[in-house]
C-alpha cells in the first residue's frame, strides 16, 4: 500500500466537497479515480500533495508509504513533490512557463532538487525527452512550439524525472483528441512498466484507461459509490450511478467494457 | 477546368456518391461537396484536399480524424465561415461555393453548425432568448417552419428550449449560468430553430463529461428522427461515430482516406489508419 | 519543483460584501464628479455674481458674507469662478473624451473585425499618432492656430483616440475567433450588426474603465497646459488659469492658488477613484464568466 487515504473529508467554512472517501493505491499499480466534473476527484488529488485552494482544507488522513501527507510541514511537502510524488495536469500548456525553454525546465527541477553537475543535468534531460518518445533537440525550444500531444509527454518527462513512486495524473488525457490521449496513455503504461512507480489516473471518461487501469474508483458528490477490479467495475457495475456512467460513454461493441477478450487481443 | 480533371472527377464521384458502400436512401442527397480544397497562407499542403462526399437526406454521415486533419477547416468551409480555394458545395441543388454576400444569404438557413466548445459558440453577453432568436430573426423569417412555427418570440423560444428538453425559465438566464450540457443543447436548439436541411456537428460532445456527452449524443439521434435532419457528424471519438452514424469518412491530412457503412467497420478491407484507430476505441 | 508549481490557480470572484462596498464607491464617486459638474452649471444661473465682471475697489478681498472665498486680483468672486471653472475643464475634458471614443471606437471595431489591409492601414496610422506625446502636439497646435481652449481639446483628440482605437482592436481581433462571431456569419447576420450588438458589448467594460482613468490625465493637462497659457483664455474662469492668475499674490493671499488647486486634485482624484472602481467591478465580473 502505497497511499492509503482514510476518511478524508474536504470542504469550505461553509461546504464539504468531498465527505469522507476512503482509497488506497498498491505499490506499482494503476489506479483509475473516475468521476463527473464537480464530483470532487480533483480535489482529493490535489489534497494528497497539499496543493488544494487556500479556502478549501482537508481532514481525515492521507498515508504516503505509511506517514500522514496532511501532517506534514509546507517545506516537507514540498521536498516530497516531485520526488517521491509528482503531478500530470489536463492543462498541459500551463506546465510550461511559456517564455521559457523546454531544457530550462528540466534543468531547474533537476537543480533544485541536488543535481550540481551542469552536464549530468544536461543528459538525463535527453534520455529523459527520448524516453517518452521526443527528439532531444526539442529542449531548445519552447512551449508554444509544441503540439499539445509533444506538450503532455513532455510533462510527463519531466514528472518522471526523478523516479517519483507515486504519479498523481489529473485529467492528462482530457484536453487532448482520442488518438493523442491514446498515445499518452500507452506511454505512461509503459513508462510505469520500467519504472514501477503507481499511477492514480483521475478522469471523466472511463475508457481512457480502460485498457490501462488494474482497478477504478466511482466517486460521485464527493463520495466513493463503487470500487473494485477493472474487469469487475465495468462489466459488472453494481452502483446505479456506475452503470449510468458506463452506459453513456459509447465504446465500439466488440468486447467486454473492460477490453477483456477484444479480438485479436484475447 | 481541363477535360481531364471533369473525368477524373465524374469517374471519382460516381464511384463515390450513392451506393459506392453503403446506400443513402431513395431521396436524392441534400449536400454534395465535391473537390474541395483549402490551403491556408504559408502551409506547405492543403488543409483539406479534393474532399467530396453526398448526405442523403435524414442520414448522418460521420468524419472521423485526429485534430489537426482538417476535418474542423471542412466544417468552416461549409457553413462559408472561411472560403474554398476550389471544389462545390451543392445545396439544395444550388452550388454555394462561388457565392457570397447577399446571394448566399438566401441559403444559409438551408446548414447550421454546431461547435465543439459552447462556451465559446454564444455570446456571454447575450441572454440565450436572444441567441435563440437570432437566426429566426436575420434566416427563418422568410421561411415556412413547420415544426417551431413562429407565433410570438416567447413562445418560439418556449417550443426550442422544450425540443431540447431545457426548462423554459432558461430563456432569461446568460450563458455563464448554464452548465456546459446544457449550453451545448442551446447551441443545438439555436442551430435546429430554423429547420435548416444539414447541420454540422463538429466535435458537439467533445468538452462535456462523459453523462452529458451520452444525453446530447442521444438528444441529437431523437432530433434527427423527429426532424429529418441530415448530419454531418464531425469527431475525432470513433466509437461515437460508429453509434451515431450510417456511413462513416475517416480523414487523415486533409484527405478522406477511407468511407464504408456502418455495419462494414469491421471488415478486413479497412485502411491500416482505419484499423489504428478501431484498436484504440 | 515540479509542474504543480507552475500552475496558475483560479482566483475566486470577490466576495458579495467585497462587491458591494465597490459598488457604493463607484456611485459616491461618480455623484462626486457629477456634483462638480451640476454645481457648476447651477452657479451660472443661480449665484449673483458675474463671473467675469471686473471691480478694482473690491479686488483681493478676504471672505465674506457676500464672498466666501473672496475675490482674485480683478475683484471677482473666487466661488463663483471656481465652480463654474470646474464646468469648464470637466466639460470640454468630457468632449474631448467624448470626441476621442467617437473616432476611436469604430477605427478600433473596423480595423480588428476587417483585419488584412484595412488593419495594417490603420496600425501605420496609429504608430504615427502615438509617436508624438500629447504635451507637444498641444503646443505645436497652439502655436500653429493660435492658443486657446478648442485647439486644445483637438489636440487631446488627436493624440488620445488612437488608444482607444488600439484598445477596440486587441479585443476584437481576439473576440472575433469566437465561434459566436462565426455562428452570427453563418446566420446571415451583416458585419455591421455583428459589429454592434455582438463586439461592442464586450468592448464597452474595458473602454469605459480606460475613459474614466483618462478622465483625470485630461483635466490636468487642459489645466497645466491653460496655466501656462495655451489653453482657456482670460477672462475664461478655468483652475489652471486661475492658478496662474494668482501666482504673483502668491506671498499675499496663498489661499488664491490653494482653492483652484485643491479643485484640480479633488477633481483627478475622484475620476481616478472612479476608474479604479470600474475596473475592480469589470475584472470581477469577468472572473466570474468562466
Amino acid at each position: 500500500m502505497i497511499l492509503s487515504i482514510e476518511e478524508l473529508s474536504i470542504g469550505s467554512r461553509d461546504r464539504t466537497i468531498v465527505d469522507g472517501v476512503s482509497l488506497a493505491v498498491r505499490e506499482g499499480e494503476f489506479m483509475a479515480l473516475v468521476g463527473q466534473s464537480g464530483s470532487g476527484k480533483s480535489l482529493l488529488s490535489q489534497a494528497i500533495g497539499q496543493l488544494l485552494p487556500p479556502n478549501l482544507r482537508a481532514s481525515g488522513k492521507v498515508l504516503f508509504e505509511g506517514a500522514d501527507l496532511l501532517a506534514r510541514s509546507p517545506r516537507e511537502m514540498r521536498a516530497l513533490r516531485g520526488k517521491r510524488i509528482s503531478y500530470i495536469f489536463q492543462d498541459y500548456q500551463g506546465a510550461f512557463t511559456p517564455f521559457r525553454s523546454i531544457g530550462a525546465h528540466f534543468d531547474e527541477y533537476q537543480k533544485v532538487h541536488g543535481e550540481k553537475s551542469r552536464t549530468a543535468r544536461r543528459d538525463t534531460a535527453a534520455e529523459a525527452l527520448e524516453s517518452v518518445g521526443l527528439d532531444a533537440a526539442l529542449l531548445r525550444r519552447y512551449p508554444f512550439q509544441l503540439s499539445g500531444g509533444q506538450l503532455q509527454r513532455a510533462a510527463i518527462a519531466t514528472a518522471l524525472l526523478l523516479s517519483p513512486r507515486l504519479l498523481i495524473a489529473d485529467e492528462a488525457t482530457t484536453a487532448l483528441d482520442s488518438v493523442s490521449a491514446h498515445r499518452v496513455l500507452e506511454l505512461l503504461a509503459r513508462k510505469q512498466r520500467e519504472t514501477g512507480c503507481a499511477i492514480l489516473f483521475v478522469t471523466h471518461d472511463w475508457r481512457h484507461v480502460r485498457r490501462y487501469a488494474n482497478r477504478l474508483s466511482v466517486m460521485q458528490e464527493g463520495r466513493i459509490v463503487e470500487s473494485g477490479g477493472k474487469h469487475r467495475i465495468l462489466d459488472h457495475p453494481q452502483h446505479e450511478y456506475t452503470r449510468k456512467l458506463i452506459e453513456a460513454a459509447p465504446i465500439l461493441g466488440r468486447s467486454l467494457r473492460s477490453g477483456l477478450g477484444e479480438e485479436g487481443q484475447a | 477546368m481541363s477535360r481531364q480533371i471533369a473525368e477524373r472527377r465524374d469517374a471519382r464521384s460516381a464511384a463515390q456518391l450513392p451506393g459506392a458502400h453503403a446506400s443513402i436512401g431513395n431521396s436524392s442527397p441534400v449536400l454534395i461537396v465535391d473537390g474541395l480544397t483549402r490551403t491556408y497562407a504559408g502551409a506547405a499542403r492543403p488543409a483539406v484536399q479534393d474532399v467530396g462526399f453526398a448526405l442523403g437526406r435524414g442520414e448522418c454521415l460521420g468524419l472521423v480524424g485526429e485534430s489537426g486533419c482538417g476535418k474542423s477547416t471542412l466544417a468552416r468551409c461549409l457553413l462559408k465561415i472561411e472560403e474554398a480555394d476550389a471544389g462545390s458545395i451543392v445545396l439544395g441543388g444550388q452550388d454555394i461555393a462561388p457565392l457570397r454576400g447577399r446571394k448566399l444569404r438566401p441559403h444559409r438557413r438551408k446548414i447550421q453548425i454546431v461547435f465543439q466548445n459552447p462556451a465559446a459558440a454564444l455570446n456571454p453577453k447575450l441572454r440565450i432568448r436572444d441567441s435563440l432568436l437570432d437566426p429566426y430573426l436575420r434566416l427563418g423569417r422568410e421561411a415556412k417552419l413547420s415544426r417551431f412555427a413562429f407565433a410570438s418570440r416567447e413562445a418560439y423560444v418556449r417550443q426550442l428550449l422544450e425540443a431540447v428538453e431545457l426548462p423554459a425559465e432558461i430563456a432569461g438566464r446568460y450563458p455563464h449560468e448554464l452548465s456546459g450540457g446544457q449550453r451545448q443543447r442551446v447551441t443545438i436548439a439555436r442551430a435546429i430553430g430554423i429547420e435548416p436541411d444539414v447541420v454540422v456537428l463538429d466535435e458537439p460532445t467533445a468538452s462535456l463529461d462523459v453523462i452529458s456527452q451520452g444525453a446530447v449524443l442521444d438528444l441529437l439521434t431523437e432530433l434527427r428522427a423527429s426532424l429529418g435532419l441530415s448530419y454531418l457528424f464531425i469527431s475525432h471519438d470513433l466509437a461515437a461515430v460508429h453509434r451515431m452514424s450510417q456511413r462513416i469518412m475517416v480523414m487523415r491530412s486533409g484527405q478522406i482516406v477511407d468511407r464504408f457503412g456502418a455495419d462494414e467497420l469491421f471488415a478486413d478491407e479497412r485502411h491500416p489508419y482505419t484499423r489504428e484507430l478501431i484498436s484504440i476505441f | 519543483m515540479k509542474t504543480m508549481f507552475l500552475r496558475t490557480r483560479r482566483i475566486r470572484p470577490e466576495s458579495k460584501s467585497g462587491t458591494r462596498k465597490s459598488r457604493l464607491q463607484a456611485i459616491v464617486a461618480a455623484l462626486f464628479v457629477l456634483l462638480v459638474a451640476s454645481a457648476s452649471v447651477y452657479a451660472f444661473g443661480v449665484l449673483k455674481h458675474d463671473p467675469t465682471l471686473t471691480d478694482l475697489r473690491a479686488r483681493l478681498l478676504g471672505a465674506s458674507a457676500l464672498h466666501p472665498f473672496g475675490t482674485d486680483h480683478l475683484g471677482r468672486d473666487v466661488l463663483t469662478r471656481l465652480l463654474l471653472g470646474g464646468g469648464q475643464t470637466l466639460g470640454y475634458s468630457l468632449l474631448a473624451l467624448g470626441a476621442a471614443l467617437i473616432i476611436g471606437i469604430p477605427f478600433g471595431l473596423i480595423a480588428g473585425y476587417k483585419r488584412g489591409r484595412i488593419d495594417r492601414l490603420f496600425m501605420r496610422v496609429a504608430d504615427g499618432f502615438l509617436a508624438f506625446p500629447d504635451t507637444i502636439v498641444a503646443i505645436v497646435l497652439s502655436g500653429l492656430l493660435g492658443a486657446g481652449i478648442g485647439n486644445l481639446v483637438l489636440a487631446i483628440v488627436i493624440v488620445k483616440w488612437v488608444s482607444y482605437a488600439r484598445l477596440v482592436r486587441s479585443t476584437v481581433l481576439s473576440e472575433s475567433q469566437k465561434d459566436y462571431v462565426a455562428v452570427a456569419r453563418t446566420n446571415g447576420l451583416s458585419d455591421a450588426r455583428i459589429m454592434s450588438r455582438h463586439l461592442l458589448p464586450h468592448i464597452a467594460g474595458n473602454v469605459l474603465v480606460l475613459a474614466s482613468l483618462d478622465l483625470g490625465k485630461i483635466i490636468l493637462l487642459i489645466s497645466s497646459l491653460s496655466y501656462i497659457g495655451l489653453g482657456a483664455q482670460p477672462p475664461t474662469p478655468e483652475w489652471g488659469a486661475m492658478l496662474n492668475d494668482s501666482r504673483p499674490y502668491f506671498q499675499s493671499r496663498p489661499e488664491l492658488m490653494v482653492y483652484p488647486g485643491l479643485a484640480i486634485v479633488s477633481t483627478v482624484l475622484l475620476a481616478n477613484m472612479l476608474g479604479d472602481v470600474l475596473r475592480d467591478r469589470f475584472d470581477v465580473k469577468k472572473e466570474a464568466q468562466p
